[in-house]
């Protein structure tokens, strides 16, 4: 962020002569004229260390990457290129629009979105009898059909940058952009932390933030209530926010019990996050986009009640070790999340009958099945990747919501705007809601 | 593959892999991409940047390409395997500049790495004549980080030699450069253009 935006003329020259100066530190300046190239002071390497010197001190993306034909390569001209910058939109690369529309409002929305899954897919046959678990038991008492794991050469990073790649790619712009990257990731227990690896391994710019978020299956919620409270509160434009795990690995303990295990699959997610509104980010109106969808209003909270029914511990000889209760848990599961889809009824003003999706946290498809009977919403309004990939952790309820958004893309007449509710819990219990439309 | 005589050679640190020669004739054969990477991986390596030259790196700005001490680098050249890469494309009435980001096994950065890699530059000139010509002039950075990016990135070699460039006097600075970027770009790469 820079608090250069009113830059007048000689804030402008002073700026760019100290950008000059770091270049030349053992020759008196030259005077703001001078061509720094043809005097021979810099070579076209230096001058691009210049640029970049400039960029760094201004936050002004992609200074000079193309410098005007027959512009002086001068003190003066990096001021004027300063100042004409700061005149276009602050922070915005010519030619880009990505965050036209992200200038000031109040309101933020998702732009793009992609997701990723581990790399192998294991039978339900091969989970039962490497878990030590009865025949059938996943397929039809937990509704999983296969499992999606990480192959030996993904890990949380490989899968959210598949997962950011994408969704960069679908926003359309390079990941410069991104002003600041939210991440989560309860698998992932490494330092530096997942969201400075993340970031590392995306090449963010150095002058975007990196921020981790706790929260296990709710994990994605949190980070998408934080990168909003963020964009509203910053003039930030452009967030990044990613959930990634690689439970195969993790849960690969002796004290972890084979049925809990052998519930859980691989993969990430990841969103492009605006402020302000923008039609069509992820395409646009002329090639049959929509309106972007809007983050609305989060809701949260922790219902210790029921916190026995999940837990875990790291450390010690043992390695993890997993309590699990897996029928309270179940059971839990379920009234809690539709309490939060009554909440979200609540503070949306709208009934889950007018809802077009439900992107729900899913422990396996049979508790949604049983949810969605009980809270009476079509089990056809929610998409299912645990049907095929097993639960995926903060990635869940983020990888059904890419699945409904890349379906309301689809559609030849989807509703404008669409209704979709999202809703997780997690081992606290911690659970976590959202509306978005 | 060459022939060459090794002549008397006084390299002044760190450039100590520098050597003279009696002529460089050609030796007829030659090594494919995968048989040379395979071989550089024999020679230095580094998974972190520290190790890259022996010593500490510095950077001036956020963004900015970083130096080392010439008195403290132990050698001149390093390779290195990258997870991801970006370039970024300077251009101007005379020149065009291809910068470089990359991150290492580590998980370290690398900014603004000018690529002096011969075939590299010579692809990016193909690519600036070729738009030219076609009258299509795509934003030759987004096709340089989409279309070649997802070309380049799957290959099971990504391989990166850094350099240090010579310092000047009185700066008391070498810059890193990418010397080498493997796989090497490939022409029909540019056929989406």
């Amino acid at each position: 962020m820079s608090s250069l935006e009113n830059l007048d003329e000689s804030r402008a020259l002073e700026l760019s002569r100290q950008c000059v100066a770091s270049k030349l530190p053992f020759q008196a300046l030259p005077g703001d004229d001078d061509d720094l190239v043809e005097t021979g002071l810099l070579d076209s390497m230096g001058w691009v260390d210049v640029l970049i010197s400039v960029e760094s001190a201004t936050d002004i993306r992609g200074f000079g990457d193309i410098w005007p034909e027959g512009r002086a390569k001068s003190i003066r001209a990096l001021a004027d290129m300063i100042r004409e910058a700061r005149r276009r939109v602050p922070g915005e690369k010519p030619g880009e629009s990505f965050a036209a529309g992200a200038q000031g409002g109040p309101e933020v929305s998702i732009g793009a979105w992609g997701y990723a899954l581990g790399a192998v897919t294991v039978s339900t046959d091969q989970i039962e009898s490497e878990c030590a678990i009865p025949p059938h038991k996943i397929r039809n008492g937990a509704g999983i059909r296969s499992l999606q794991v990480a192959a030996d050469t993904e890990d949380e990073l490989t899968l959210g940058q598949r997962a950011a790649e994408a969704a960069l790619e679908m926003a359309e712009i390079p990941a410069e952009r991104i002003d600041f990257l939210v991440a989560t990731s309860t698998t992932f227990l490494n330092l530096p932390s997942f969201a400075a690896s993340l970031h590392s391994r995306l090449l963010l710019r150095e002058t975007s933030g990196a921020l981790d978020v706790g929260g296990a299956c709710v994990g994605l919620i949190y980070s998408l209530a934080v990168a909003k409270s963020l964009l509203r509160m910053s003039s930030e434009a452009v967030a990044l926010v990613v959930a990634s795990e690689v439970h195969s690995r993790r849960l690969n303990a002796p004290h972890v019990p084979g049925e809990f295990r052998g519930l859980f699959g691989d993969g990430a997610c990841a969103f492009v996050l605006t402020r302000g509104q923008r039609n069509s980010l992820a395409a646009p109106a002329d090639r049959g986009g929509h309106a972007a969808v809007r983050l609305g209003d989060f809701v949260w909270g922790c219902s210790a009640t029921f916190a026995s029914s999940l837990g875990a511990k790291w450390g010690g000889n043992a390695g993890l070790t997993v309590q699990f209760k897996g029928e309270q848990l179940a059971h839990a599961a379920v009234t809690q999340m539709e309490r939060i889809l009554e909440i979200l009824e609540n503070k949306s003003g709208r009934p889950r009958t007018e809802v077009d999706y439900f992107a729900l946290h899913q422990p396996n498809p049979r508790v949604v099945e049983i949810l969605a009977e009980k809270a009476k919403i079509p089990l056809g309004r929610i998409p299912l990747p645990s049907a095929t990939g097993g639960n995926l952790g903060s990635a869940t309820c983020g990888i059904s919501l890419c699945q409904a958004l890349t379906d309301l893309r689809a559609r030849p007449n989807p509703p404008q705007p669409p209704l979709i509710f999202m809703a997780a819990v997690g081992p606290g219990l911690i659970w976590g809601g959202a509306f978005l439309n | 593959m060459v022939r060459f005589i090794p002549a008397p050679t006084s390299a002044s640190p760190p450039h100590l892999e520098d050597q003279n020669t009696h002529g460089l004739l050609s030796a007829g054969g030659c090594v494919g991409e995968v048989e040379l990477v395979d071989m550089l991986h024999k020679a230095e390596v580094s998974a972190d940047l520290e190790r890259l030259f022996g010593c500490e790196l510095h950077t001036d700005t956020h963004g900015g390409n970083a130096w080392v001490d010439p008195g403290s680098a132990t050698r001149s050249i390093c390779g290195c395997e990258f997870k991801n890469i970006r370039f970024r494309v300077f251009q101007d009435a005379g020149e065009v500049t291809l910068r470089a980001k990359l991150v290492l096994q580590s998980g370290e950065t690398l900014n603004s790495l000018p690529v002096v890699d011969r075939e590299w530059r010579r692809f990016l000139s193909d690519l600036i004549h070729r738009s030219s010509e076609s009258g299509v002039s795509p934003a030759l950075e987004g096709f340089l980080n989409r279309s070649i990016w997802r070309k380049l990135m799957p290959v099971p070699y990504c391989f990166a030699r850094i350099g240090l460039a010579r310092g000047k006097q009185m700066e008391g600075k070498c810059w890193l450069m990418l010397d080498s970027l493997f796989p090497q770009p490939n022409a029909a790469w540019s056929d989406g253009l």
